[in-house]
Order: C-alpha cells, then structure tokens, then sequence
C-alpha cells in the first residue's frame, strides 16, 4: 500500500474489474451464514448417531449445536467475503489493485460500512458501533439484573434465566470493554498518529472486525438454547452440566479469540514497523504504548482462552474428560486455564484506557508528560507482571496451597508499575493550567475510581483477607472499578477527544457533561453499596438476598438507574452531535500528535507526504 | 519569562506555596481516609466469630491504614490542581508555565515508599497466613467432614461414631478442621462471621480450619456459582458450649460407617 503514491490511475471511464467482491456485504454474509448453519443442522440430524451409552449426557445435541455454528461461521466468512483474498493467492494470482482500491472502500460512500472494507478508518467507525452496542445490550442486561435484585428474598425472574443474564452480561461486558479503547480508537486513530497510511495488515483488520460480528449471533444463538448459566467464568464442571446454551458460549469465545489474535497480531506489526520517519520509541505517543501493550497481552492470553473452550467443547461433544474429576481430569486445570487469560485480560481493558487518559493529560493542562519514561515502564512493568498472577483467583479453591504465597507476591509486586501510571497522571497535573472540559474531569474520575479499584484489589491480593472477600460481591464491586470505574472512563474520554476526528463534528458538550456526572456519581454510589454489601457477606451471582443487604442493594439499584440515565444521555449527544453537531475544526484541542494535521473526512490513505516527526508530542511549555 | 521562572523556582522546594498546601491537605487527609474507610469496612463486616475474622478484620484495617497515605497524597496533589489555574472555553489556555517534566527525586521517593508499602503488606499478610496454615495442623481439633451437592451441605462427624447433620453443630472454643468436597460442582464453603472459605471441588478434598470463639447462630453462604439454587445454598452453624454440644452429639443417631478418609490415604 504503501506504493499507491506512485501508481497510475486506472484508465477513466471503465469501471474497474473487481470481480465478486462486488457482490458481498453484510447481507449476503447472514443469508451465507443461515442457510449453511440450517444445512449444516438438517444434515447432523440426519447422520449423527444416536447417543450409544445412556450415560454420556446429551452429546448429540451439543454436536449438532456446535456444528451448526460452526456452519454459522464458515458460511458467514465467505458471505462477507473473508475468503476471497486467501482463495485467490492460492490460485497464484493476488488481488488487483483495483480490486484492493474496492476493498478500502474509495469512493463508495455509505456502503463501505457495510462491507468488508479494508480501511482502517472505516474498521474504527465499525468497532465503535459495536462496541456502543454491546455495552447497549450488555446495559440492558445489567438493569434486568438490578430490577431482579430490587428487594430482599427471590426476584420475579426465573433463576435459570437469571443466572444466563448475569453470564451474558459478564461475558459481553468484557468482551466490550476489551475492545472499546483498541477498537475504534486504535483503528481509527492509531495509525494516524503514528504517521502512517493504513495498518500493515488491511485484510487482517477487516478480517478480525467481520469476526465479532460472526461471534456475536452464537452467543444470541445460545440464549434460545438455554442460556449461559454459568456466570461468564463458566467453570467446568458446572458448563459440562450447563444447556446447548453453554455451545453458543464457546463458538463465541472461540471466534472471539481468533478476532483478538488477528488484530493483536496486525497493531503490534503496524507500531513496530510502519510510524513516521522520525518517530523513535521517545517520540511515539503514550497512548500508543498503551495500545500495542494491550494487544501485545492478548497474544498470550487469547491462544489459552481458546483453548480452554475447544477442551471444554471435546468435553461436551466428544466425550473427553479434561475437566471432569470422575474421569481423571479436573476442574482445576479449566480454572487455570481461564485465569491464565483471565488475569492478563484485565489489563488488556485497563492498561489502553489509562494510557489514552496519559495522552491527553499534557493537552488538556498545557503541561508536558510528567516523566514519560515512567509511563512506559508502568506500562511495561504492569504487562510483564501481569501474567504471573493468575492463580490469585484460585488462593481458596484448594489447587495449591503452597502456591498461594508467591501469588500474593506477585499480585502485589503490580501496585508499584500501577503507582507509576497514578505518579505520571497526578505529575502532569502538577502546575498544569487546567483546561476544565470532559476529558480533563476524566482523569480526576479516574485517579478516584482506580485508587479505590487499586487498594482494595491490595486487600484481594493478601490470602487470609480473600478467604472472606473471595466470591462475595465486594468482588465485583472492585473489578468494576477498575475496568468500569478507570477503563470505561478513559473510554468515554476517548469518545469525547477523538469525536471531532472521527466524525467531523464536536461532541455535544452541554450534554456530554450532563452525563459524565451521572455516569460518574451514579457509579461510585452503584458500587459503593455493593462494596458494603460484599463486606456484610452477600454473594455474588445470587438472585435473592437476606434482608441485611436491603440497604447496600438499594444504593446499587438507585446509582445502576442514574449510570443507565446519564448512558442514554450519551447516547442521545453521539446521535444528535454525528448527525448535526458544531462543525469540528481540524485541530479542536491544540493537539501537538499527528492525527490532528489531517482534515476531516480524513483522505483514504490518510497522508499525501508521510510526515517526519523531530520531537515528541508533549512540548507544552518547555524552554528551548 | 525568565522572571517568573526563578521566582518559583528559587529557593528551596519546600517553602514553595503549592507544595505547602499540598503537604497540609495530605496530613489533614491521612487520618480521615485512614479513620473512615477502615471504621465503614470494619463496622460492615460484623462482630468477627473467630480468631480467624479478628485477624481478617485487622488486616483490613492496616491495609486501609497503610494504603491511606497513598490514597491522601493523590487526593492532596489532584485537589490543589484543581483548585489552581483553570480555564474554560472553546480555545485552549496559554502553555503552563514553570513546568516540571521530570523529577528523578520525587520518581525515586515514590518508588520507594510503593515497594516498601508492597513489601509491608506481604509481610503482613505472610504471617496471618502462617497463622492459617498452621491451625490445620492442629492435633486437638475435631474434625468435620462438608459435603457440598446441589443445593445444600452435609456435615459428618467421622471422630464420633460417624454422626451426620444437615445443620453445622461445633463446641465453643474448639479447633475444627474442615474436610470439603463436592458430590457435583464446584461450591464454595463460607462461614461468614468466622471468616472462612474454601471451595468444595468434586473429587478432591480441600482443607480450612477455624476455632469458633463465640456462641451463637452464624451464617454459611455457598460462594461459588453452582447452578439453579446457588443462592439458596445457604445454612446455619450453632456454636454451642461444649456442654450443649455433647449434648447434641449424643442426642444423634450412631451411623457406625464413617464416610471420612484421611485425604491422600484413599490412593
């Protein structure tokens, strides 16, 4: 791509050859997909052998449930197109240019959404469209969990379906909160600001879009089968237990994973091997680092997630016994498994959002990054340590005793990288002018929200202190914190920053404040009740409580409602601001970082001369 | 520009005014953090049962305690810029002036108290947790046998005649061990107010041990998602004198088949 400046325009007047890919979109991906999953079905039904023993439990249909979404998937990639470029290589011809112009979406307007379009702004605006839907759904579900628990003693929801909302929503949440920062901004502005025409791997980056896409409707899919009724850890063996729904569960995650891997794989190369000339490791960006450490985590992370499913599919398809004790497995190794992902996942969510809070810091205070060293070894410091604490979630399941010890020093080591991130925020602040907007409070939520999820993880780490709080909702409380609390407000500061690049129009800002006070003030009170309720003994993932907890629980239903209120707020700003906001002008905020020396719409292939960088972006009142 | 320059930087760092009130707010904030949230927590946790809860309940409040400084230091520097030069409009603010942009000192001073404040805390939580260990080990304590199995608990009594109870009956004053496992799923054995918690696994048998120091009723809540019922699978243990529980004890139908073996001696 990066020889496009050089090329000769097609020849005026033909329309260019593109072959099918003309003919593929969205639409033709679902209908693919349906009527393969419904081929795929009527076939397994038809040749799949009856269950033989009377104690393998249901293993037909769950064969029948994953090959139909298996079926899902693969008529789904070639419906969208997935498999045209890999086809035609191995013919031995690649694609034209003028079909890779097509590709990238020039000159097509509207329809580039649609379709599996290679450019990265239009993957951007695509994750941010899921990713407001997921939380939209996964919002839902949350209020549907607070109106369960509005007062003491069982709710009006049926327990199974209780239990598949919580684990929907655990599961969606996490999946949304993964992608909420490197999607669309690490799509959108990523590349930009590291001077850059697109992302080494454009079909790659499409490619790992199409399959959230693909991922989500197993997991819909899977609620018509029962649902997920095992919270979003499903531990074996509660999941070999678990309906057809528990299928739908691990095509998600599997496909998920696969789509985690692929853009992990695709940003790592895109930083490391396409930023301006000029642009040295002191000069790139924070947020930057932030990104590519966030991916870079999930290479690891997301290979044993995936993994941890395909055992769990043998389990229940094929007969296997990984995690089943009676025959020789155990549920201890589904445990591990989980949290070798689990764990460095959190800061996949965390460390992109503290580090796009890092970015605008210096902009927003006309300050120069405290100590940017620090901040690249806060962040590389909480990456490495991140994959030695996993067994932190396992002190009380009996795994290993002898274990725990080292585990408590290793989750505890993690507060001194993460005091570094606090030291470079609170530093850049130090004598800064504060320029009092959105993004500026953000970072205040944020110390506040982090310092509170930061300690009382402390409490977490040590071994005797989580034989109380383990499993109880003081949990939950605190892992909302820091991937709510911190994450999801270094997101929606994101959304506030980047708005102006990303639609060309300033987000409504009236109305923008209006939510972050309720967003913030509604979640600290949300939480703080279950913190109280946590401590006073109360479970998680319950869906009736003693009378003791009214009062926590009040609190939390009362801050859910001003949190779900100041979201739709939000909502209503994003609409109303992208359709017919203030006009944007090019560089809204003074910003010294490359994305803002393009105009808005943003050309395809972003530069017309790559630009060389000389100093970093911070340079906010230093003396020459 | 010069000018303003030296003047805020000339002379030493700590008779300069923002670094002043920043240290005032930091020692004002200190003991309210440290006092409030250690008192809130503590207060919502309950009356501990155990030694095991004191020990809990302490940790908490030195880990609050510890972590209050830290906790005061942000606020202190967040409050004082905020309450420092602000600007609001559609343009941004001049650059800030005198700015600071690194400052290996303060970098070191963090570093430092964080990896002593992380090194306080392990050691702290070691030794309670030796406490824990050790208390397993314990010769006199009776032993209870838990059995988790969708949506209720069993206990049996091996060390007398095998007696079984739906309901958890232990002597004041007593060590106990608790031999868990699970007939099903994994479940999560909590005695709330005695501050204990292991899972119960199938196949396996998980070991936690308390001493009940407090007549009474208390609370034992399964914390590990386990299915339909999960939060239902709760129950009640009666702390008893000794009296009282030997009474009870002998009030129960004899099983003479013990279900307990010593973990490890079945394979």
């Amino acid at each position: 791509m990066t020889t496009t400046m050089t090329h000769t325009a097609p020849t005026s007047g033909d329309t260019p050859k593109v072959g099918i890919i003309r003919h593929l979109n969205v639409f033709t991906a679902f209908a693919l997909g349906i009527i393969t999953a419904l081929v795929v079905w009527r076939l397994a039904l038809a040749f799949l052998p009856e269950n033989a023993e009377a104690a393998v439990m249901a293993t037909r249909e769950d064969k029948i449930a994953l090959l139909s979404m298996v079926g899902w998937f693969v008529g789904f990639m070639t419906g969208i197109g997935a498999l045209v470029g890999p086809f035609r290589w191995l013919m031995g011809k690649d694609l034209s240019h003028e079909e890779n112009m097509y590709l990238a979406g020039k000159d097509m307007g509207a329809k580039r959404y649609f379709r599996y379009t290679t450019d990265h702004k239009v993957v951007g605006i695509q994750y941010l469209i899921i990713t407001m839907t997921i939380f939209g759904i996964g919002g839902i579900l949350a209020m549907l969990i607070r109106a369960n628990l509005g007062k003491a003693g069982g709710g009006w929801i049926h327990p199974q379906a209780y239990n598949s909302i919580v684990g929907t929503h655990g599961i969606i949440m996490i999946v949304g909160t993964i992608i909420m920062i490197t999607g669309p901004f690490g799509n959108y502005i990523m590349p930009i600001m590291i001077g850059a025409r697109d992302m080494a791997f454009p079909r790659l980056n499409a490619l790992s879009f199409w399959l959230i896409v693909a991922a989500g409707v197993p997991l819909i899919w899977g609620q018509f089968l029962g649902g997920i009724s095992t919270g979003w850890s499903a531990y074996n063996p509660l999941a070999g237990q678990a309906p057809l729904g528990m299928d739908g569960y691990i095509m998600f995650i599997c496909i998920f994973a696969l789509s985690t891997m692929v853009a992990g794989a695709n940003i790592t190369t895109t930083v490391v091997r396409m930023r301006a000339k000029g642009m040295t490791w002191n000069r790139t960006p924070i947020f930057i680092y932030g990104v590519v450490a966030s991916v870079a985590l999930a290479l690891p992370a997301f290979p044993v997630f995936f993994l941890s499913q395909i055992l769990s599919a043998m389990d229940r398809a094929l007969g296997t016994s990984f995690y089943d004790t009676a025959n020789g497995g155990s549920g201890w190794l589904y445990e591990n498994l989980f949290w070798i992902m689990g764990h460095p996942e959190v800061y996949v969510i965390l460390i992109p959002a503290v580090a796009a809070l890092m970015e605008m810091a210096p902009v927003f205070t006309r300050h120069p990054l405290f100590s940017f060293n620090i901040a690249v070894m806060g962040i590389a410091g909480i990456s490495g340590l991140s994959v030695l604490v996993w067994a932190h979630h396992m002190y009380i399941s009996g795994w290993a005793p002898l274990l725990n010890a080292p585990f408590m020093l290793t989750t505890e080591l993690i507060s001194i990288p993460t005091g570094m991130l606090f030291l470079v925020l609170i530093g850049t602040m130090w004598r800064g002018r504060l320029w009092i907007t959105v993004p500026t409070m953000s970072i205040f939520a944020l110390l506040w929200n982090f310092m509170i999820g930061g300690i009382t993880g402390i409490y977490l780490s040590d071994v005797p202190a989580d034989a109380f709080l383990h499993g109880s909702m003081f949990v939950t409380a605190h892992f909302h914190y820091t991937l709510m609390g911190a994450g999801l407000t270094g997101a929606l500061a994101s959304l506030v920053y980047w708005f102006p690049k990303m639609t060309g129009r300033m987000l409504d800002e009236r109305l923008s404040w209006i939510s972050f006070w309720f967003v913030q003030i509604g979640f600290n009170v949300a939480f703080m009740g279950m913190f109280f309720v946590g401590l006073q003994g109360q479970p998680r993932r319950v869906e009736a409580y003693a009378a003791i907890f009214s009062r926590g629980n009040l609190l939390t239903s009362i801050g859910a409602a001003a949190i779900m209120t100041g979201m739709l707020v939000l909502l209503a700003a994003v609409i109303g601001s992208w359709r017919s906001g203030v006009k944007a002008p090019m560089n809204p905020w003074q910003a010294k970082s490359l994305e803002w020396t393009v105009p808005y719409p943003v050309p395809l292939e972003n530069f017309e001369t790559l630009p060389v960088v000389t100093e970093d972006v911070y340079g906010y009142g230093r003396k020459k | 520009m010069a000018s303003t320059t030296t003047r805020y930087f000339a002379g030493p760092w700590w008779k300069r005014k923002d670094f002043q009130r920043t240290a005032l707010l930091w020692l004002i904030l200190t003991p309210i953090i440290g006092y409030f949230c250690s008192e809130i927590q503590v207060g919502a946790m309950g009356a501990p049962a155990s030694e095991v809860m004191a020990t809990t309940e302490r940790l908490m409040r030195i880990f609050t305690w510890a972590a209050s400084p830290v906790a005061a230091f942000v606020a202190a520097m967040a409050i004082v810029a905020l309450l420092g030069k602000r600007h609001h409009g559609y343009t941004p603010p001049p650059d800030s002036e005198d700015v600071i942009e690194t400052s290996p000192k303060s970098i070191a001073v963090w570093m430092v108290s964080s990896a002593l404040l992380c090194l306080f805390a392990l050691v702290v939580g070691m030794v309670a947790l030796q406490k824990d260990n050790a208390s397993l080990l314990d010769s006199k304590a009776i032993q209870v046998n838990v059995t988790g199995q969708q949506w209720v608990w069993n206990f049996a009594y091996p060390g007398d005649g095998g007696v079984r109870s739906q309901v958890l009956h232990l002597p004041v004053d007593q060590p106990v061990v608790f031999h868990v496992t699970s007939k099903d799923v994994k479940h999560s054995f909590w005695i709330v107010q005695m501050g204990i918690k292991i899972d119960a696994n199938p196949g396996e048998f998980t070991e936690t041990a308390v001493t009940p120091n407090k007549i009474g009723t208390f609370d034992i809540r399964c914390a590990e998602l386990c299915g339909l019922l999960h939060a239902y699978m709760q129950n009640k243990v009666i702390v008893q004198s000794k009296k009282d529980y030997a009474a009870w004890l002998s009030r129960q139908p004899n099983s003479t088949v013990s279900t307990w073996t010593k973990p490890g001696a079945a394979a």
